[in-house]
């Protein structure tokens, strides 16, 4: 059984490996073969030729794009990146920067819809059809087909420029900017390791409502999931046993069935964790969050190459790594998996 | 470290929920001033290297020159406290200023900073560059008489009133040429660390510079005329317009520039707020490319020039940001001409094409930064230049995409944007009336008539004569003629738009007076607590 599981682990990562190799190809050819001008936006509109040309070969853009792929190839085998045009730092550290901010967004989310999306989908199997179920069925709908930008500007119109309940774009009040040291990255935790309560309670009013509204879709989709999975369940003879002995409808959903979706549960979370860092992209403009969207929608804009792609991969290698991560739980956790990887 | 950041964040999620309420934000602090903008252009705060109009604005509070250019047009002392100007040059006397690192600032630091742009040699130096200095001639046009005497000779090219405007211009900042020195890497001046950072004698230091992010200013607390009064300065990039609209309004930020045409409206009349609209001398211009076969012929250019509803265009697109006009000089400057009688006339406009044998139209690509006003622009002229019977293929793109194909003629109709260096017929002309070598092999893709294959060797000759007429009145009649001949010629950069910046000021701000050439400077703005 262990051999079997570590072989099965190794054909996976192989997987993972492969796919992400071939994201890299993809997104490196595109990102040379688009019509953008990295050369231009640094040197400026007005450059003369010489100046031009000069700035053109120091960013290696005048070999011919195979040797491109080959440098970059190496500098990434040796954890280099390359640099932004945009800030002129390695791009490594740029991301270093970047990606706490989103990572803190969606992680931030990822719990929202999981406390609110697992036990909407539990509630609306247990009373199917419905006032409750309809409701939630609705709630899912509407989640699933608004565009996270939408919602985001109707977000603040209401609470933070009509209510003044949470705080608005930016991860804090501009003044607080530049008071806290970055540590982990994370601005909540940063701000409580370093003491500065005001500025935690300023950075929570300002993360609440883009969280919020980033997990929303994923929460529809937690929910929708969980219940189809909960119906399924509840149609199984072990179910309708356990009731038949008396057990609560609460009772069997926490010890019965909840165990048994569990797995299930841990791919859908996987896959919109995922998600939830992709789609952080939107929010991120609506709300001027200076995270890996951010970050790429402008790198875009410019044609800074180096830094989409590597961002790219970034958010590609987090999306196959949770899938993975998703699949191996799936083999370690689910007896019947286990059998048929035997 | 994950499972304690998620305990904590639950924490303080359900700590959030129940006391959601009484959570409130207080407006910005009466000693810092928060800009709100966008920042997506600004990719160096080199002086020597940056010239988008952003961070130049930024760049301006961070270092002097030894002139500096009002809001409205005179050239003042800055770092220069008086120059003589004689037949082959200017002398300059400095006064005794000081770096924000403590140095002084000596004539070695000027010579040092002109000869850094040149030698950099990028878009920043341009400007030099148009009328006769460059890397080669620099060391000896530009010298130190003494520690505080600063000689700057004449290039052959250049008079003094154009050589005043030029120094005033933030890529001739005066940067501390002993700090700079210790951060270079690589023969590079210091490039790579100037461009986050900086080394100024101006009201401002830079304390932080997150790209798309923010920009914080600290304030010099021993700039030459005294502390700023505005401990810091914020500027926040904001790229989303709406968002900027409801973030001024709720007092997060005290200045909002670069919102859409229709967030700007709300705040018209608005109790609380001001809009400044200011004008930049420059134009929203059609480019054609002369290289196309329609568009060589001077008859098609002008079809097209009677085929754009600029009225209709200004009332309901432009707004605050433009005012039609085809002319490249606004109309307010001394010597500027009357607008020609190009208005929407489609049948005119369809007579033309006939004549130049294209009764039954064509087809053309426009090409366009994805950009407020500059896309309904686009549409707009599309829509009207149907009804003469040309048919217009929209092609939007970010700036690099656009500005690569402006640089390598590859485009058919394509809508830039200008601006002026002062605030004279040749500030704003220059650029639309100067074209030294139209040939392919010239590659002078810097040059904005270059651009579009319009060849005008007479035009070209006659503004180099007006650059270089030292008598006012014959100057003013060079201005004039170069003006008509510019019309004349059917231009292949058609400008159709005077181009203002508006900004939108909470009436908290004083003393804010926005720069025709973005160096505005905050040094003297104030805040009081009434809205």
């Amino acid at each position: 059984m262990k051999e079997l599981s570590v072989a099965e682990f190794g054909r996976r990562l192989a997987h993972l490996l492969v796919s992400l190799f071939i994201l890299l190809c993809v997104t490196f050819v595109i990102g040379r073969v688009l019509p953008t001008d990295p050369v231009g936006a640094i040197v400026g509109e007005l450059a003369d030729p010489a100046a031009y040309a000069a700035m053109r070969m120091r960013l290696g853009l005048d070999l011919p794009i195979y040797q491109q792929f080959f440098l970059y190839l190496n500098g990434l085998a040796h954890g280099d990146f390359g640099t932004a045009v945009l800030t002129g730092n390695p791009v490594s550290s740029d991301l270093a920067q970047a990606f706490p901010a989103t990572f803190e967004l969606a992680t931030l989310a990822v719990i929202i819809s999981t406390f609110v999306g697992v036990p909407l989908g539990l509630v609306a199997a247990l009373f199917r059809d419905s006032l409750i179920d309809k409701i939630a069925r609705v709630v899912a709908l509407v989640g699933h087909s608004i565009p996270v930008f939408w919602f985001g500007i109707v977000g603040l119109v209401i609470f933070y420029a009509g209510l003044n309940w949470v705080g608005g774009p930016g991860r804090v009040d501009v003044f607080y900017e530049g008071l806290v040291t970055p540590q982990t990255g994370l601005l909540l935790v940063d701000s409580l390791l370093q003491g500065e309560t005001e500025i935690f309670w300023n950075a929570l009013g300002h993360i609440i409502l883009p969280a919020i509204i980033l997990a929303y879709a994923a929460m529809a989709y937690i929910a929708r999931m969980t219940r189809s999975f909960t119906l399924e369940q509840l149609s199984q003879d072990y179910v309708i046993a356990a009731r038949a002995k008396g057990v609560s409808p609460a009772g069997t959903i926490l010890r019965h069935v909840l165990p048994n979706i569990a797995v299930q549960l841990i791919t859908i979370l996987a896959i919109s964790y995922g998600g939830l860092l992709e789609g952080a992209v939107v929010t991120e403009i609506v709300f001027s969050w200076p995270g890996i969207g951010q970050y790429m929608t402008n790198a875009l804009m410019i044609g800074d190459m180096n830094a989409i792609v590597a961002a790219t991969i970034i958010v590609g290698f987090i999306f196959m790594f949770l899938n993975f991560l998703a699949d191996v739980a799936y083999a370690l956790l689910d007896p019947r998996m286990r059998e048929a990887v035997r | 470290m994950k499972h304690f950041s998620k305990g904590l964040f639950v924490g303080a999620f359900v700590g959030a929920l129940t006391i959601a309420a009484p959570l409130s934000y207080a407006a910005t602090p009466k000693d810092q001033l928060v800009i709100g903008t966008s920042l997506a252009q600004v990719l160096s705060l080199d002086p020597h290297q940056a010239t988008e109009g952003k961070a130049v604005e930024i760049m301006s509070n961070l270092y002097d020159r030894l002139v500096n250019s009002t809001p409205d047009g005179k050239i003042v002392p800055q770092l220069a406290e008086s120059w003589k100007v004689d037949d082959k040059g200017i002398t300059f006397t400095l006064r005794q200023a000081k770096f924000a690192s403590g140095n002084p600032v000596t004539a070695k630091d000027v010579v040092y900073s002109i000869g850094r742009l040149l030698k950099l040699d990028q878009a920043a130096a341009a400007n030099l560059k148009r009328v006769g200095y460059d890397k080669n001639n620099v060391d000896k046009l530009v010298t130190a008489v003494d520690d505080k005497t600063v000689r700057i000779d004449f290039s052959g090219q250049v008079t003094a009133e154009m050589l005043l405007y030029r120094l005033a211009a933030s890529t001739t900042s005066i940067v501390d040429s002993v700090e700079v020195q210790k951060h270079v890497s690589d023969n590079d001046w210091g490039n790579a660390w100037m461009r986050t950072h900086s080394a100024g004698s101006g009201p401002f230091t830079l304390n932080r510079w997150s790209p798309n992010e923010l920009v914080i200013l600290d304030a010099n607390k021993d700039y030459v005329t005294g502390a700023p009064k505005m401990k810091r300065v914020i500027v926040r990039h904001v790229p989303e317009s709406q968002v900027e609209r409801l973030m001024l309004e709720r007092g997060d930020i005290d200045v909002a520039s670069a919102m859409t045409a229709a967030d700007l409206a709300t705040f018209k009349d608005k109790q609380g707020f001001t809009i400044q609209r200011i004008p930049t001398g420059g134009f929203y211009v059609l480019s054609m490319n002369a290289g196309n076969q329609y568009l060589s012929n001077p008859k098609v250019r002008e079809a097209i020039a009677y085929g754009i509803d600029y009225k209709g265009i200004e009332k309901t697109i432009m707004g605050p940001y433009g005012r039609a006009r085809n002319v490249p000089v606004p109309e307010n400057f001394e010597a500027a001409i009357p607008n020609p009688d190009w208005h929407l006339d489609v049948e005119k406009s369809k007579q033309l094409l006939a004549e130049a044998g294209f009764k039954d139209g064509f087809s053309l690509t426009l090409k366009t930064i994805a950009q407020t006003p500059r896309i309904d622009l686009a549409t707009a002229i599309q829509a009207s230049l149907a009804q003469v019977g040309i048919k217009i293929d929209i092609q939007q793109g970010n700036g690099s995409e656009i500005i690569a194909a402006h640089r390598a003629r590859d485009f058919d109709l394509l809508i830039p944007q200008t601006s002026a260096y002062m605030p004279n017929v040749l500030g704003s002309m220059e650029q639309f009336s100067s074209n030294p070598d139209n040939s392919k092999e010239a590659n002078n893709a810097g040059n904005f008539v270059w651009r579009s294959a319009w060849d005008i060797p007479e035009l070209t000759a006659l503004t180099a004569k007006a650059s270089m007429e030292p008598d006012a009145k014959k100057r003013g009649e060079l201005y004039v003629e170069m003006q008509k001949l510019f019309v004349e010629q059917k231009p292949a950069v058609l400008p159709m738009f005077e181009r203002f910046e508006p900004i939108v000021l909470s009436s908290k701000v004083q003393g804010y007076v926005g720069h025709p050439t973005q160096l505005t400077r905050l040094e003297s703005v104030t805040k009081s607590e009434a809205q």
